[in-house]
């Protein structure tokens, strides 16, 4: 594994865990705060409900007790008229048995219905109304001797005690009721208070919780934000990191270019003009030694042979030049070098290639000249080496401002945007050093088309024609 | 008989010391200078006159392509003879549209400098064996290559006849003049000339006839 993809491959782990914890704290934060939320709705809700049937049961129990009172009060009336008419009235048997059977039935359903209600009340508040039920019970024994067989007669002669006990017992209960009563509406107002209360505790409560859910919601609020600005922070750390390593990258390959470049030239000149000038120089003098030698036909093939070792000599050496940094392009210009390297790659691999330039000017600045050279070189070795082309175009052209070269081929293509070789790395590279675009088209059909935009600074802005 | 005027430009010092021992062993030879950049061969060009320039192509501040157009353009009479490492139709092209009208290898510098030197005194074209053989094998590779016809063919007698001539250096009048026909009939074939094989200038015209083996 090279080094790249293991680096790239750490960077994503390392993305991936960042990612995994900003997610599990944003969705932590947001599911407490969701939750606390939930909490508070249920609660009030429920305190609600409870409230209200508590609400209900009070009044519906104090509206029961209201009516047993009412009752009461009314069996009192009646029982009292009962027995005013069973005095005044004729004696009648039937009717005097009719009034006593009535009288019972009140004193009956009256004890009943009180008796229920001492029942349905809880033992703290059945005091009153057992005393009601005492009293009542009194009174029922007082009215009992009136029925008596004799009683009519005392009361007739005027014995009228019997009746004033009536009467006084009526008014006791009557009054015992209205006691009853008063505790009942003490009740309601009791109750009245204990709603307030109550809602008040709600209130409080709410309040509590509420607060307790904002506070609690802030901090996790501020938690979150906090987390996540520390993320954001790394994240923005490792993402100046990696235009860092690129800046130090597209540096470190400008310098491999430019250094490449530079030793290519000075080996290349070396060669050229220090070998292979001496050796020239070295030929001439061994042709003066061959013409000014008379005879001596051994000495002289001696010479013949080191002028032909000199002259492999100086072809070696001048190949070697050339394929490093040929002389053309400083001493003719980018043209005559383009030329030159149609006609030699024509002549190495028989693929035909024709060079066309456009009013490209003799002294274009040393960076663009060495730039479309060698681009150029890359292209057509990449036509002869992959694409299996037979006809290759290249056209150079200038423009004010810019420089425009174009590489067609009528290969086999590629899938530029998937397959993208080191070749085609370091042509894009040296363009965008010099601020150009380098765009490649490619396609099964119709080859392949490198196309190359340079700028060019003012000082050269097109040949004068 | 006057002895031919020779200027010897090369930045290697070694190159000329042996360029001059050859040249000086001839008797209607003098080298009258030497010049190790563009620069002063163009000046001394101008201040010594020399018949024939011997020129360097890489040389320091100005290459002997350059000097070779400034000189030509000074003064045209000044025959140039071009010593190259390379045997290469880019830099003999642009020799001859320079005006350059002899084209030497280095490696073989010894061996042709002489007639060369002679021919581009008398205004005739030299390019060294080596140079044309390699010229003419380019020619016909990319004929072959192109599966293309040599318009060469398409030359009447006539027209190759003159293209001879012109390629060997001379000027309208002088073919006219060998032929015995008319200026105006030679210009009008020097045009058709160009126009069947597709030529622009008296350089290309020249490298064809090397390429063409028609001239040496």
């Amino acid at each position: 594994m090279t080094q790249e993809t293991q680096a790239n491959r750490v960077s994503s782990q390392a993305r991936n865990r960042v990612r995994a914890g900003s997610r599990a704290a944003l969705s932590a934060g947001f599911g407490a705060v969701l939750i606390l939320t939930s909490i508070i709705c249920i609660d009030s809700l429920r305190t609600l409900g409870a409230f209200e049937i508590n609400n209900a049961q009070i009044r519906q129990d104090l509206l029961y007790r209201e009516r047993t009172l009412g009752q009461v009060r009314a069996s009192l009336y009646e029982s009292g008229n009962i027995v005013r008419d069973y005095i005044l009235v004729e004696p009648d048997a039937s009717a005097q048995e009719r009034l006593r059977t009535e009288l019972q039935s009140i004193h009956l359903e009256t004890t009943r219905a009180l008796q229920a209600c001492i029942q349905s009340l809880p033992a703290a508040k059945r005091e009153p109304f057992q005393h009601l039920a005492m009293e009542l019970e009194n009174y029922w024994s007082t009215i009992d001797p009136i029925f008596a067989p004799d009683a009519k007669e005392k009361m007739k002669q005027g014995d009228s005690p019997l009746r004033r006990d009536v009467l006084s017992q009526n008014a006791g209960i009557l009054a015992i009721t209205k006691d009853v009563s008063a505790v009942n509406d003490e009740e309601l107002k009791e109750a009245d208070r204990r709603i307030t209360e109550v809602f008040a505790r709600f209130r409080s409560r709410l309040f509590l919780v509420a607060a307790t859910a904002i506070g609690f919601g802030l901090i996790l609020a501020a938690a979150t934000i906090l987390y996540a600005g520390r993320l954001e922070n790394k994240a923005e750390e490792k993402y100046q990191e990696s235009l860092q390593t690129q800046r130090e990258l597209k540096e470190l390959s400008k310098r491999l270019i430019d250094a490449e470049e530079r030793e290519r030239r000075a080996v290349s000149r070396e060669l050229h003009d220090e070998v292979g000038q001496s050796l020239s120089a070295l030929l001439v003098d061994v042709e003066n030694l061959i013409e000014t030698s008379s005879g001596q036909s051994a000495f002289r093939r001696g010479l013949q042979d080191i002028k032909m070792l000199a002259e492999n000599c100086v072809n070696e050496v001048r190949n070697m030049a050339l394929l490093l940094r040929p002389s053309m392009l400083d001493d003719l210009g980018l043209v005559a070098a383009l030329e030159w390297q149609a006609r030699e790659v024509s002549k190495r691999t028989g693929m035909i290639v024709d060079m066309v330039e456009e009013n490209v000017s003799d002294d274009l600045p040393e960076e663009h000249k060495t730039c479309v050279y060698r681009i150029v070189q890359e292209a057509l070795n990449n036509c002869s080496k992959h694409a299996y082309a037979k006809k290759i175009r290249v056209l150079v052209s200038q423009e004010p401002g810019r420089l425009r070269v174009c590489i067609e081929d009528d290969g086999k293509g590629f899938d530029p945007s998937r397959m993208r070789g080191l070749g085609l790395v370091g042509m894009n590279e040296r363009v965008s050093q010099l601020s150009g675009v380098l765009e490649v088209d490619s396609d099964s059909m119709k080859g392949t088309r490198v196309r190359v935009d340079l700028p060019l600074p003012n000082a050269s802005a097109g040949r004068e024609n | 008989m006057k002895k031919l005027r020779i200027l010897l430009a090369d930045d290697h010092v070694v190159m000329r010391t042996g360029l001059r021992a050859l040249l000086e062993r001839q008797p209607n030879l003098e080298v009258v200078g030497e010049s190790e950049n563009g620069r002063e061969t163009v000046e001394l060009a101008g201040s010594l006159r020399p018949d024939v320039v011997v020129m360097d192509v890489g040389m320091p501040v100005l290459n002997g392509i350059e000097a070779t157009k400034t000189i030509v353009g000074q003064n045209p009479a000044t025959a140039i003879v071009i010593l190259s490492m390379h045997a290469d139709e880019s830099y003999v092209m642009r020799a001859l549209k320079a005006g350059a009208r002899g084209y030497l290898l280095k490696d073989s510098a010894a061996a042709d400098l002489m007639s060369a030197i002679q021919a581009v005194s008398q205004n005739k074209s030299f390019f060294s064996p080596k140079v044309s053989r390699i010229l003419a094998e380019d020619y016909v590779r990319v004929l072959k290559q192109r599966g293309a016809v040599d318009s060469y063919d398409l030359l009447t007698a006539r027209e190759r006849e003159i293209l001879q001539l012109l390629a060997e250096g001379k000027v309208n009048k002088e073919v006219a003049a060998a032929l015995n026909i008319s200026p105006y009939t030679v210009e009008t074939h020097r045009s058709h000339i160009l126009e069947k094989l597709n030529l622009h200038n008296p350089a290309e015209l020249i490298l064809y006839a090397v390429r063409k083996g028609i001239i040496r």
